[in-house]
């Protein structure tokens, strides 16, 4: 039996043609790109007569980015932003994904619903969102208005911008994680379920101690990916506040817009994205670590 | 009694959750159809007209018929790339005994590579295409997007493969199932939720992807995001063009979703009681 | 010249000598070779979105129908054509032939090398001698380093972008008021019409962003005779933006935002300033004189026939100085010599007489002083064009160095500071020079600073 196995399943000729096509896109498209970031992040890049001329310049660049104002903010701004707009969307669309995989009507409607936000595209968020904050004529002040309320300042007040910045891009990600973790107790056996209901569980029993744990690598996997990408946020924020009041909304991948590419520094815009990677690798690795630990006990 | 207050709540909160989304959403293809100083002077009540669909259809310094079409030969493919490699890869990863140090080194270097900034991918990218032969062609952008979103579509399968029951796996390897009979006839039936879900997210995605389409394409290879920006981020907001944009590029979706989902939901019905 | 272009020209000579020494008649064959020279190589054009755009379309159109020759207009968003231009430039090959540049890189297309000087493709072109030249964009001096018409031709003037003040004409004529010439005139009149929330005296710019509060405070501060640098066509960089003059101008602007403004003028980009313009609450914006278009456009507009427009308003004894944000059209260096002539013949046609009238017509800014004087510049609907045409030859380049972007983020947060009152304005002002003068000195440049204002 265990031979047999081994024959089928394990056999390397079919170990080698399932990944083929993974690994030779990601060979061919994605390290040169890497490679070329990281010896941009130890040179400077100069442009003269038409050619580039590289010179190696050590850490110096890491130096810099140390002591970058902008990414100091930065760094800080996207920390709290990336953890608090994953926790609402993760929270909230775990919500979704559970009721409205329990409904028995109108379930293609809500789902198609809830997915709506992600499909506008991410450039014009920023814009629609300013006008909807807006302090003067937008739709919250008039939806405030309609009830006799004061208009709310969204944008002026550093605390209050990063929360609204933070509130639009759990309006606009949650469907992201509504999708996933539906997908993910779809996928649940049922079985479990009618043993549950013939024991006569309670729904919070079977929430914490079957829906729950059963769940929780797509929960992980969702959350860590979320993460990632909210740490590269750009469009959403771009046009909504410009990384103003001051820097209370500056992000990173702003910071490295303007040094790469608007300032055209691409060997200390390089050297931030690799300090990028290095601090949300080291938050996934601190969170799976923390995990493994939680496992046992 | 319980019962159907339970459901009651159920879908009260839902609805309010639905309406959250609704309302900015209505709003903003509402805004398609309004006259840009009847939106931004914030007036509720306009008088419908197609004047901002009909100048982003048809006025002639609009390419936008060209690039929904751009948009979906690119989309399609590269999600349907992305798709087979990220699920046969993933199956690779987690389920054919590589040594483990193969999986750990290629799954973290995929995650390494969606943190790349878009500005350094695209520049890098666009001296590859051009040495290529592959500048200001779809086949370029089609495997760009491919290669962007593999690592997703390679952790996302991955979380779903790795739930598929290894004892039907087993059985059907007695019964002298060979390999690409497995993943066919037990493995991506068990996958369908996740391979929908993954699809989906996959295809908005390249729908949606500006940074490295921009520095990918040009007048006739352009995509919608690229021609939406054109409203959004010129010299000024031109928002009732950009609204009734928008609202365009997302009939695809919703289509695909609404139609979809009926046959997933079908899928999984077969599944459950199988 | 440089070799390239040495190289280049004896080519072309050789060859056309050739060519008329094989041909039976040479006085046919000049001829016809002078026909053929004018059926120029196709050009592509890459350009961004803007609202003249449609009338450089016009234009193209004109050109295509009058000389046969082929040009594809690549249209880009704003950032997405200095990106694209750049990866063209870039490259072995070029993929644009003719590159329509903002002030905002003009100077690294210049410095890097990726422009073809116009005499060194046609050694016999002449630039009209009414064109704008606003501030010397047009010529670089590569031993320099500086803008100066000692330098090489290496572009056109394509788009005179300048801000200019949008006033309510309507209610100046109830009030038996005239334009605003200086600033207190300026602060006066705003103060008068400021009634907030239904109408507030002036809307200005506040906001961080890519290039936002910076550009606004230009006028403001060249207006009062301050700067940022001493004198950069000399080469000297000494940062002077903490003077008195620098004071008084960035007091002022936060006054007028406080007492005659909008509360929330610190979040506001040009988005904002138009909206409460063009929906009426607002008297005066100063703002870029491309937005004439929508001021008349009842889709776009609830002020129809009610905005009047005037140079930036200044201090007494100062001249007007709006700050240019304006475009070059320049030949790219990396692509084949045929289509750097093609490109060449259009722009010796786009900077005539007749051309330039011919996009005032379709709703353009032309760039040639004579096309201001003629008849159309008086219709209504062209309103703003002897205003502009006063204001252009005052124009400010206010950077002339490739690393102006890395100034520019300075001068966007510290304003933005100074107007959300994070910050004093003397505070402001020391530290934006302090960041600056570092700037200046990491480049080498002839650099030096004042003692901190107090």
């Amino acid at each position: 039996m265990a031979t047999s196995l081994r024959r089928q399943g394990d056999e390397p000729a079919w170990r080698w043609l399932t990944s083929a096509p993974a690994f030779a896109l990601m060979l061919a498209l994605g390290v040169l790109p890497l490679l070329n970031l990281l010896a941009m992040s130890f040179a400077n890049v100069a442009w003269s007569n038409g050619a580039a001329t590289w010179s190696f310049v050590g850490l110096a660049n890491f130096r810099a980015v140390a002591v970058d104002p902008l990414f100091r903010a930065g760094i800080v701004n996207t920390t709290i932003f990336a953890i608090l707009a994953v926790a609402g969307q993760m929270a909230l669309g775990f919500v979704l994904a559970l009721l409205s995989s329990r409904v028995r009507h109108g379930r293609i409607v809500y789902r198609t619903v809830f997915i709506l936000p992600i499909l506008l595209p991410g450039i014009v968020i920023g814009a629609i969102w300013k006008l909807i904050y807006n302090y003067d004529f937008g739709l919250i002040t008039q939806l405030l208005a309609a009830f006799g309320l004061e208009p709310i300042d969204w944008l002026g007040q550093p605390t209050m911008a990063l929360v609204s910045v933070i509130l639009v891009d759990i309006w606009h990600w949650t469907p992201f994680c509504f999708l996933l973790l539906l997908a993910g107790i779809e996928s649940l056996p049922q079985d479990v379920y009618e043993a549950a209901e013939v024991d006569g569980v309670s729904w919070w029993q079977e929430l914490v101690h079957i829906t729950l744990p059963m769940m929780w690598p797509t929960i992980a996997v969702t959350a860590a990916f979320r993460l990632v990408l909210a740490f590269k946020v750009f469009d959403e924020v771009y046009l909504l506040t410009g990384g103003g009041p001051g820097t209370a909304t500056e992000v990173v991948s702003f910071t490295i817009y303007q040094r790469f590419f608007t300032e055209d520094r691409v060997g200390l815009g390089s050297a931030m994205s690799v300090a990028v990677i290095l601090v949300v690798g080291a938050l996934l690795a601190l969170a799976l670590a923390a995990r493994r630990r939680a496992a046992p006990a | 009694m319980s019962v159907r207050r339970a459901a009651i709540g159920t879908h009260a909160t839902l609805i309010v959750a639905a309406l959250v989304i609704l309302v900015p959403t209505v709003w903003v293809i509402g805004a398609g159809f309004r006259t840009q100083i009847s939106l931004i002077s914030g007036a509720i009540a306009f008088k419908p007209n197609l004047a901002s669909f009909s100048q982003v259809l048809w006025s002639r310094g609009s390419d936008f018929v060209l690039n929904f079409r751009n948009s979906f030969v690119v989309a399609i493919l590269s999600t349907a790339i992305c798709l087979a490699a990220g699920t046969l890869g993933a199956w690779s990863m987690h389920r054919m005994g590589w040594p483990r140090w193969v999986p750990h080194l290629f799954l973290g270097w995929t995650m390494v590579f969606q943190m790349l900034p878009p500005v350094a991918l695209a520049g890098a990218w666009f001296t590859m295409a051009r040495g290529a032969g592959l500048d200001d062609t779809l086949a370029g952008l089609v495997l760009a997007h491919a290669t962007l979103n593999l690592p997703m579509a390679l952790w996302l399968m991955g979380n779903f493969v790795r739930d598929v029951p290894r004892e039907l796996v087993e059985a059907a390897c007695i019964d002298g199932a060979s390999t690409p009979m497995l993943l066919r006839r037990i493995v991506l039936p068990l996958l369908a939720p996740g391979l929908a879900a993954t699809g989906v997210l996959l295809f908005v995605f390249s729908w949606n992807e500006f940074a490295v389409a921009l520095n990918l394409t040009s007048k006739h290879t352009a995509t919608i995001p690229v021609g939406i920006a054109k409203y959004a981020q010129g010299f000024e907001v031109q928002y009732t063009q950009m609204a009734a944009s928008s609202a365009l590029s997302i009939i695809p979706a919703v289509l695909l979703l609404l139609i979809g989902q009926r046959y997933i939901v079908k899928g999984l019905t077969a599944g459950a009681v199988k | 010249m440089s070799p390239a272009g040495e190289g280049t020209t004896r080519r072309t000579i050789l060859s056309r000598t050739i060519l008329t020494g094989t041909a039976a008649a040479s006085f046919m064959a000049s001829t016809r070779l002078g026909w053929a020279a004018s059926k120029v190589e196709p050009v592509s054009m890459i350009i961004n979105q803007s609202p003249w755009l449609d009338s450089i379309r016009k234009l193209v159109d004109l050109y295509e129908k009058e000389t046969g020759n082929r040009i594809d207009v690549d249209v880009e968003p704003f950032a997405g054509s200095l990106e694209k231009q750049r990866n063209s430039v870039r490259s072995k090959q070029g993929t644009d032939d003719l590159l329509i540049m903002n002030s905002g890189w003009f100077a690294e297309m210049y410095f890097g090398g990726f422009v073809e000087p116009i005499h060194d493709i046609d050694p016999g072109f002449k630039l009209d001698p009414e064109l704008y030249t606003l501030g010397d964009t047009i010529y670089f001096d590569a031993r320099n380093k500086t803008m100066t018409p000692r330098g090489k031709l290496m572009a056109l003037p394509f788009a005179p972008i300048i801000p200019m003040l949008y006033y309510r004409g309507d209610l100046y004529k109830q009030a038996g008021l005239k334009a605003p010439d200086t600033f207190a005139e300026l602060e006066a009149n705003a103060r008068r019409f400021h009634k907030p929330p239904g109408m507030y005296g002036i809307v200005q710019r506040g906001a961080r962003g890519p290039h936002t509060v910076a550009f606004d405070f230009y006028p403001y501060l060249y207006g009062f005779g301050g700067s940022i640098f001493k004198d950069q066509p000399a080469g000297d960089y000494a940062v002077t933006l903490n003077s008195e003059a620098g004071r008084v101008a960035l007091d002022y602007y936060i006054r007028l935002a406080r007492e005659a403004g909008h509360p929330k003028t610190s979040t506001f980009d040009q988005a904002e300033v138009l909206q409460n313009f063009v929906s009426g609450r607002a008297a005066h914006v100063l703002t870029v004189i491309a937005a004439w278009s929508q001021m008349d456009d009842a889709d776009k507009s609830a002020i129809v026939d009610k905005a009047e427009f005037a140079p930036p308003p200044h201090a007494p004894g100062l001249p007007t100085a709006p700050g240019l944000g304006h475009f070059v059209a320049g030949v790219a260096k990396n692509v084949p010599d045929g289509r750097k002539r093609a490109a060449v013949e259009f722009l010796r046609w786009f900077q005539t007489r007749d051309t330039q009238v011919a996009l005032a017509k379709a709703g353009g800014m032309p760039v040639h002083a004579a096309a201001y004087r003629d008849p159309i510049a008086e219709e209504r609907r062209f309103r703003w064009m002897k205003p502009l045409a006063a204001a252009l030859p005052k124009a400010v380049n206010i950077y002339q160095f490739p690393e102006a972007n890395e100034v520019i983020v300075i001068l966007e947060l510290g304003l933005n500071r100074a107007i959300a009152s994070e910050t004093g304005s003397v505070a402001a002002l020391n530290t934006m020079a302090g960041q600056i003068y570092e700037v200046m000195a990491k480049y080498n440049y002839k650099t030096a600073r004042l003692a901190p204002l107090t």
